[in-house]
């Protein structure tokens, strides 16, 4: 005879038994449902982006374009998934075989995916659909390229102009003139850009800094390509080696480090520690603090948004050169639609990038996303309604010879690591730039050239 | 024979009940482990196959001086937030021991900071060291002091105000001292006190011995977490001003998902499992002088 433990015991087996089928079926019926409807008969494309927010809802607006027209014509409906780092994500996902089939990442992931063959090459697929060079600004052609392949087309593009505030222009106006600067406009070289920052500094009597003019590591993010204003660069194509210690980046850094030594490295830190990030109204331009930044084209997004009333109170320009003669220089930089490795429908997934590369809906989606087209033929709609009012001056900086793209190099981490890392002990006057650019130099080439080594050596063995 | 039988059917059944942990622990941990072994002496991206190349991460591990720095600087923090943590939690957890009013309140606000997620106390301290803004500062100049720390702007002072900081997450550390406190017998002070022992005589020769136990648990369990470090520091100061808060395990992540560099991040953590078990073994050997378990 069993004893009552016994019979307890086997009575609540069945309970739980009759729970967990009951919970298990109400899951079925009643649970989570995929968030869109595939129609049927259709090849389903997987599209990763990195955007959240508005910009995500601005792609999402470009997907449903597509598969309302092309899509439904040619019965391909793409799935849009926004998620955040993104290049991780697709790098585990082609990893185990499963990548989306197309990935929205960064320029400079390029050269790092591409020399490790983990991207289909776009180029013949490209002729066929008839998308080619002279259909874009060469500098963004060129940021879809690797070692010869086209492994990424644009979907949004940016460059970089000197934002500056007009009302601290007017406020310092008699100073500025007494130094013989207009303010009514912005600086036309690298040396008048420090004589108005000189001049529209606030320092109070303690040494800390009130009000900066201009301070180079604000917001930082370009300052590794500071050199192509100072006619420099860092890094040698045709020899693939790093050029640090080239004059024009010693001048460059020279030059960062002039504020940090005029200025004073701990009030410098200090005033930084202040400011905000860009999307939020502590921003050092919207507070303002700083008078002039160095910024891409979304930038006037982000002040109409955060700070309406500062609507006409600034203007763009081009950020000045350290050589008069060198003119309309500025950096591009744009994110990118890949088809990783592995992808399971490449022809559709290009039949999606190449509908984003068609300009009316590249002119869509920059406008949205308040950054500039990088095709060659813009349309006057475009640049007469653009949310940034000086979308010209960043159209023409795009086109000009003097753009200047991501550089190709399949290291770009560790070279952006190894650069902040020297700019910050630069601030913090713990070296020299000389002796930083050589320390760099070395470490980078190092890597470099280990990299590529462990490349051909995986290729003789596939050979 | 039947009773063999019988035997090992009951042995499948208990693995047959075993097998989700079994499975799981063989797919996600040990095969895991094991490859990371393999892929320490390998160039391996995740994107393109291993290929075998020795001990050349190791070798150039050695000659990696931002390797050396992430290593010194996770062994300068936990040279300072073990010991320091520990007498702090201790101290915390002997002052909550006291039968006082409102004890219940005291242990509650003692805990509630480890239940807060990382990156949410991230953010408060990252405002809370802010050096123009943060109530640290603003509170040092209000009593005189001109010129504070500059906090996370400071290499000097970046490391320390980390530190400072990981007496936020004490709670669980106080938790467990409370428990052994407890669970020391009450006629031992008793004895101590009629022989005339002072207050801090009897916390030396009584509290200290018979919780040594569960000094002996939370060193171990802090010599793992703090070489270990991350989130924290990845989230306030990104191992900034000048890699003066670069930690090991950030250099590890940085080589594995930005660099690609999975091989020598492997060989990293293989360095660090190394060191940890080090330092294991050393506390598990020094322990037979100093832990006192009640039984013996």
């Amino acid at each position: 005879m069993a004893s009552f433990s016994t019979r307890v015991f086997s009575g609540l087996k069945y309970v739980v038994s009759a729970a967990l089928i009951f919970s298990a079926a109400a899951l079925l019926a009643f649970g989570p449902r995929a968030g869109e409807e595939v129609p049927k008969n259709c090849v389903v494309v997987d599209y990763w982006e990195k955007w959240t927010g508005e910009e995500e809802a601005a792609m999402r607006q470009i997907v449903d374009d597509f598969n309302s027209t092309v899509g439904r014509d040619k019965h391909i409906f793409v799935r849009y998934l926004s998620t955040s780092n993104i290049e991780q994500k697709t790098l585990v996902a082609a990893a185990a075989g499963v990548p989306p089939d197309v990935a929205g990442l960064y320029n400079q992931d390029i050269p790092q995916f591409g020399a490790m063959n983990s991207l289909e090459p776009l180029e013949d697929m490209a002729v066929e659909r008839g998308i080619t060079a002279d259909k874009y600004k060469k500098v963004f052609w060129d940021e879809g390229h690797y070692d010869g392949h086209l492994y990424g087309l644009v979907s949004t593009a940016y460059d970089i102009a000197l934002y500056y505030n007009k009302s601290i222009y007017s406020e310092g106006a008699s100073a500025l003139r007494a130094r013989g600067l207009d303010p009514e406009r912005a600086p036309g070289t690298i040396a008048e850009l420090d004589e108005y920052a000189h001049t529209l500094d606030r320092i109070d009597p303690s040494g800390r800094i009130i009000l900066a003019g201009y301070i180079p590591a604000e917001p930082g993010w370009y300052i590794n390509y500071t050199c192509i204003w100072f006619g420099g660069s860092w890094w040698n194509d045709g020899e693939h080696k790093f050029t640090f210690t080239d004059p024009g980046v010693l001048r460059a850094y020279n030059w960062i480090n002039s504020y940090s030594k005029r200025l004073g490295p701990k009030a410098v830190a200090e005033f930084q520690s202040g400011f905000g990030a860009i999307d939020t109204p502590t921003n050092p331009f919207l507070a303002p603090t700083v008078a002039m930044v160095q910024h891409g084209t979304f930038f006037a997004r982000f002040i109409h948004h955060l700070k309406p009333s500062m609507d006409g109170q600034w203007a763009a320009a081009p950020f000045p050169s350290y050589d008069p003669k060198l003119r309309d220089v500025t950096y591009c930089n744009c994110d990118v639609l890949v088809i990783p490795r592995g992808s399971k429908h490449k022809h559709e997934a290009f039949e999606f990038i190449a509908f984003v590369n068609r300009q009316d809906e590249m002119e869509k989606l920059a406008n949205l996303h308040c950054k500039i087209s990088p095709l060659a033929k813009v349309s006057e709609g475009f640049l007469d309604h653009h949310n940034n009012p000086y979308i010209r001056v960043f159209d023409a900086l795009a086109a000009s010879p003097n753009a200047h793209p991501t550089e190709p190099v399949p290291i770009l981490p560790e070279v952006n690591d190894e650069l902040n890392d020297f700019t910050q002990r630069l601030a913090l006057q713990q070296v020299t730039p000389e002796e930083g650019l050589r320390q760099v130099q070395e470490r980078l080439q190092q890597k470099y050239d280990d990299f590529i080594a462990d490349q051909l050596r995986r290729k003789a063995m596939e050979h | 024979m039947a009773r063999l039988h019988s035997e090992t059917r009951a042995v499948l059944r208990g693995l047959a009940f075993l097998s989700p942990w079994l499975v799981g622990f063989i797919a996600f941990t040990l095969v895991p482990i094991a490859l990371s072994l393999y892929y320490s002496f390998c160039d391996y991206s995740l994107l393109q196959p291993p290929l075998y190349k020795g001990l050349t991460n190791y070798h150039l591990l050695v000659h990696d001086a931002v390797f050396w720095k992430a290593l010194g600087n996770t062994a300068i923090y936990a040279l300072m937030a073990l010991p320091l943590g520990m007498l702090v939690a201790l101290g915390v957890a002997m002052l909550l021991n006291v039968k006082i009013r409102g004890l219940t309140i005291y242990r509650t606000v003692i805990f509630l900071p480890s239940l807060v997620p990382t990156a949410a106390s991230a953010m408060l301290w990252l405002w809370l060291f802010n050096a123009k803004l943060g109530l640290i500062n603003v509170g040092l100049r209000a009593i005189g002091v001109a010129n504070p720390p500059g906090w996370l702007t400071d290499v000097r002072w970046s490391m320390p105000a980390l530190v400072l900081m990981s007496f936020w997450g004490i709670g669980n550390t106080v938790i467990i001292y409370l428990a052994g406190l407890q669970d020391v017998p009450r006629e031992l002070y008793e004895a101590a006190s009629i022989d005339g022992a002072s207050t801090l005589r009897q916390i030396w020769h009584v509290t200290l011995p018979s919780i040594s136990p569960v000094i002996f648990f939370n060193l171990i369990m802090g010599i793992i977490g703090t070489l270990q470090v991350f989130a924290t520091p990845y989230i306030m100061t990104g191992g900034g001003p000048a890699r003066s808060t670069y930690f090991y395990t950030m250099y590890l992540y940085d080589n594995a998902f930005s660099y690609l560099k999975m091989g020598y991040a492997s060989a990293m953590a293989w360095i660090q499992l190394l060191i940890v078990l080090a330092l294991t073994a050393l506390a598990a050997w020094s322990s037979k002088k100093w832990v006192h378990y009640s039984g013996n």
